[in-house]
């Protein structure tokens, strides 16, 4: 039998929202998706990590945490048993551009479990026990980052990719010295000043009742949130930190550098180039030192839109013996020795068109998707542009953007194992690697 | 509709060469999910060969007779399709999710290894390697890595068919041979050892006609079947101790629960919701909560279809407790649970919390997909996916206390003491 061919898809188009401007100053986008059965909903909160004082790093992430262990009318754990009774499951994370508060429950169960929901947000009881219990929470956390070798990495990596002057350098949920500083006060009054309605977007998306109430969403009452006014980080020259783990059987290994974001010409262009050089199983990286080399498990990355600017990184974990090699193997990949080919560009632009419709498949998936638009202030409409913009790429657009926006001598270069290996082998292939500490 | 009576239409067949298929149509999904389940795993392994159902699922990536090596990837996620597999001790999965357009595609690609794996020396070193840097990556080199393997080696002597974790070991992944792929393929990708479940927009007609061109040139063989468990090989409970540069010293606690058809696992798996999921959970309540003796404490269960399955309950210690007296407070709860019971309000807590799981892992065609394969694997009734809500929500609260009774009784406990070093 000859080998099929694909019959194109059907146009797919992102769910469009209802949008409801709420009285307390909220915004409310609804999403209804046939056959979903599990609805998600997720309030975005566009305050930023860097708004948090100084001595207070990781406040945000305290007060995101314990927000449900009690409110005033249900205190002591009594909110979370009545929302758990009601199938629903509440996430959350505090980012550095915003922070998100949310859950999932069965659709049938919404009517009742939304007004809980919308309690555990507008009046938590903050008691000093609970707030405790998340500071320690927290402290283990930073601990565990610490010993884990992908999570110490990403720390040296974004403290030497921003600085650790600013808050972007800084762990995202505190160190030590801050965590413990932090006090049930401290924590209701950051939650008193950011956890307000007006600014804020809620996003729900799931099989919705037609006749869903969205008056429980105005029991959450507060004014404006101060707006909050963040200078981007300054740029940093290109380093090349190691991170010590005398016992490490890998060297983990992230190389990368802040790019423009969404707003961008250039934007479409670099998630092709991006696909193509690390982002598909089948990319140039991936082949290179997984699939012809045996080096790695896999090696992974592109290009990441944040809310001001965007970030391009590469990752992979390598036994140690070939660090030093994989490294400068990673390196000239990226200095794009080829232009991309017509069937590289192709085969991204088509991958990322096509898995759209498989990417937004759940509640959970358009909520995402939602929220991180809403926080860049762009609306669902962006995304049929984005797709659109796509169909223009050729691969010279690819290839000039990559080289325009990543260069390898531009690249910070972090990896966590053993030193004694590492910085031999580093130095080896050119280049100056100094061993930094990032629970400092 | 109430959720607890979520019907999915499913179409069964049996192709002529024993390879059998569901088909459970969803005209509105996004994509259509192609489920294979070969039965084989880990357990399915000899001595000296741990580690090589995992590493052969990795070979099936390597080419066939008209895909090269890492096409196959490469093809689906050019079409928009997601693309992986995974091995456990029971089966192996392949499994893609493609655009409709793209189905007969991936079948032909599923089709094309299935009949004609073609593995170059090369590609067969490549992937030893990479298996072996997914074994680093995912265990030697992470904290507390090894737990998984010290949980299993108290539940299970080493030549028992689970007492080896499915990545191998190193030694033995050496050891693999070229010589070792073509007896293995023969032995257990035989048709009739296949289930094909295909979920997403395609019809009952449409879904098997489209098996069948695919698959149906596959020869008969006969089945093969796993080895019969040996009589011993299961450890009696005792207490480890083992120390490690890790950031926190935890306590293990875990109990044999039947093999994973059994019918007590609905009510185990709402006992151990009761006891350790989540904030409202009576463990995190009584020691976290209320007292001072923990930080965290979770439940979780690791499911075997042909011998025992392992519950464990994880807690991790305040600074003023030690991982002894920690066990012993669990164990002192466990004594009430057991003779006690859940409460009513407990139990509806627990099935409410079930309810969700279970739609959520619906909410996918790949996640339906794959349960359809599980019931269909464990019970030989995919089915069940239909049903088996229905049968958890209908515990009872005495239906819960009698499973922890018999399976969760504090002196069946092991007990591993993990300790921290000090790391840093």
């Amino acid at each position: 039998m000859t080998r099929p061919t694909v019959t194109a898809a059907s146009p797919w188009a992102f769910p469009v929202p209802e949008i409801r401007a709420l009285a307390n100053g909220a915004t409310a986008w609804l999403f209804r998706l046939p056959g979903q059965h599990i609805a998600t909903f997720e309030v975005l909160l566009p305050t930023p990590l860097a708004a948090e004082p100084k001595a207070l790093e990781g406040v945000a992430t305290v007060a995101l945490h314990a927000v449900d262990e009690g409110t005033h009318t249900h205190p002591d754990g009594a909110i979370g048993e009545l929302l758990e009774a009601q199938g629903a499951t509440l996430h959350g994370s505090a980012r550095f551009p915003y922070t998100t508060f949310g859950g999932q429950a069965p659709v049938g169960r919404l009517r009742r479990a939304l007004p809980l929901f919308i309690e555990a947000l507008s009046e938590p009881a903050y008691a000093e026990r609970d707030v405790a219990h998340h500071v320690e929470a927290q402290l283990a956390g930073h601990a565990s980052r610490l010993a884990s070798p992908g999570a110490a990495n990403k720390l040296a990596f974004r403290q030497a990719l921003y600085g650790a002057a600013h808050r972007e350098g800084r762990a995202g949920a505190g160190t030590p010295g801050t965590l413990n500083a932090i006090s049930p006060d401290d924590v209701r009054a950051w939650h008193a000043s950011t956890w307000r309605p007006g600014g804020a977007t809620l996003v729900l998306a799931g099989d919705l009742p037609a006749d869903l109430d969205l008056d429980p969403l105005l029991a959450w009452a507060g004014g404006p949130r101060d707006a909050a006014s963040i200078e981007l980080p300054t740029t940093q020259r290109p380093r090349v930190v190691v991170v010590d783990h005398p016992a490490a059987v890998q060297a983990t290994v992230t190389l990368g550098t802040r790019t423009p974001g969404r707003r961008d010409p250039d934007w479409p262009a670099l998630r092709v180039a991006g696909h193509a050089v690390a982002g598909a199983f089948a990319s140039r990286l991936n082949l290179e030192l997984r699939e012809r080399l045996g080096y790695t498990y896999g090696i992974g990355g592109g290009f990441a839109p944040g809310v001001e600017e965007g970030l391009f990184s590469v990752s992979g974990s390598v036994r140690t013996e070939v660090a030093g090699d994989a490294v400068a193997r990673l390196l000239d990949g990226l200095s794009l020795p080829a232009a991309f080919t017509e069937e590289e560009a192709d085969d991204a632009r088509r991958y990322l068109v096509s898995v759209a419709p498989l990417a937004n498949e759940t509640s959970a998936d358009i909520v995402g998707q939602a929220t991180a638009l809403a926080a860049s202030g762009l609306d669902s409409s962006y995304l049929a542009r984005h797709f659109a913009q796509f169909a223009e790429i050729a691969p010279k657009d690819a290839t000039g953007a990559f080289r325009r926006h990543v260069s390898p001598d531009s690249l910070t270069i972090a990896v966590t194992g053993r030193a004694d290996d590492l910085l031999p082998a580093l130095t080896g292939i050119g280049l100056s690697p100094e061993v930094v500490d990032p629970g400092e | 509709m109430t959720s607890d009576h979520l019907r999915y239409e499913l179409a069964s067949a049996t192709l002529d060469n024993g390879l059998s298929v569901v088909v459970s149509p969803d005209s509105g999904a996004p994509g259509v999910a192609v489920n294979l389940w070969v039965e084989v795993g880990s357990a399915d392994e000899v001595a000296g060969r741990t580690g090589f159902a995992h590493l052969f699922e990795h070979l099936m990536f390597q080419g066939s007779s008209r895909v090269a090596s890492g096409e196959h990837m490469a093809t689906i996620e050019a079409v928009g399709g997601t693309v992986n597999a995974t091995t456990s001790s029971d089966r192996t999965n392949y499994f893609e999710t493609v655009p409709r357009g793209a189905l007969d595609l991936a079948l032909w690609l599923e089709a094309d290894r299935f009949a004609s794996l073609a593995i170059t020396p090369e590609n067969f070193e490549a992937q030893r390697q990479v298996v072996k840097e997914e074994k680093r990556q995912r265990y030697d080199n992470q904290p507390y890595g090894d737990l998984l393997q010290l949980l299993t080696a108290q539940h299970f002597a080493p030549e028992h068919p689970y007492g080896h974790l499915t990545i191998g070991s190193m030694a033995d992944l050496d050891e693999a041979s070229l010589g070792d792929v073509a007896g293995f393929f023969d032995a257990w990708y035989r048709a009739g050892n296949v289930r094909l479940v295909l979920c997403g927009p395609v019809t009952p007609d449409e879904g098997l006609a489209l098996a069948e061109r695919h698959f149906g040139a596959l020869p008969r063989r006969e089945k093969p079947s796993r080895a019969a468990m040996p009589a011993g090989g299961l450890l009696a409970p005792r207490s480890t101790v083992v120390r490690r540069y890790v950031p926190h010293s935890r306590a293990y606690l875990s109990w044999v629960l039947p093999p994973a058809a059994h019918p007590d696992h609905p009510a185990l798996s709402l006992a151990l919701s009761v006891l350790a999921d989540g904030g409202s959970s009576r463990l995190h309540r009584a020691l976290v909560r209320r007292g001072d003796l923990a930080h965290e404490v979770h439940g979780a269960a690791l499911t075997n279809r042909s011998s025992s399955s392992v519950a464990t309950i994880l807690g991790r210690p305040a600074e003023t407790a030690g991982t002894d007296q920690l066990a012993a407070a669990i164990l002192a709860e466990l004594d009430d649970f057991v003779a006690g019971g859940p409460t009513d309000e407990e139990l509806s807590r627990a099935a409410a919390q079930y309810e969700r799981d279970w739609l959520w892992e619906l909410a996918t065609v790949g996640g339906r997909a794959d349960a359809i394969n599980e019931s269909w694997l464990l019970f030989g009734a995919p089915d069940r996916v239909n049903t088996h809500l229905a049968e958890v929500l209908a515990v009872t609260a005495d239906d819960v206390r009698a499973a922890a009774a018999r399976w969760l009784a504090p002196d069946s406990a092991h007990q591993l003491h993990y300790l921290a070093e000090d790391a840093r």
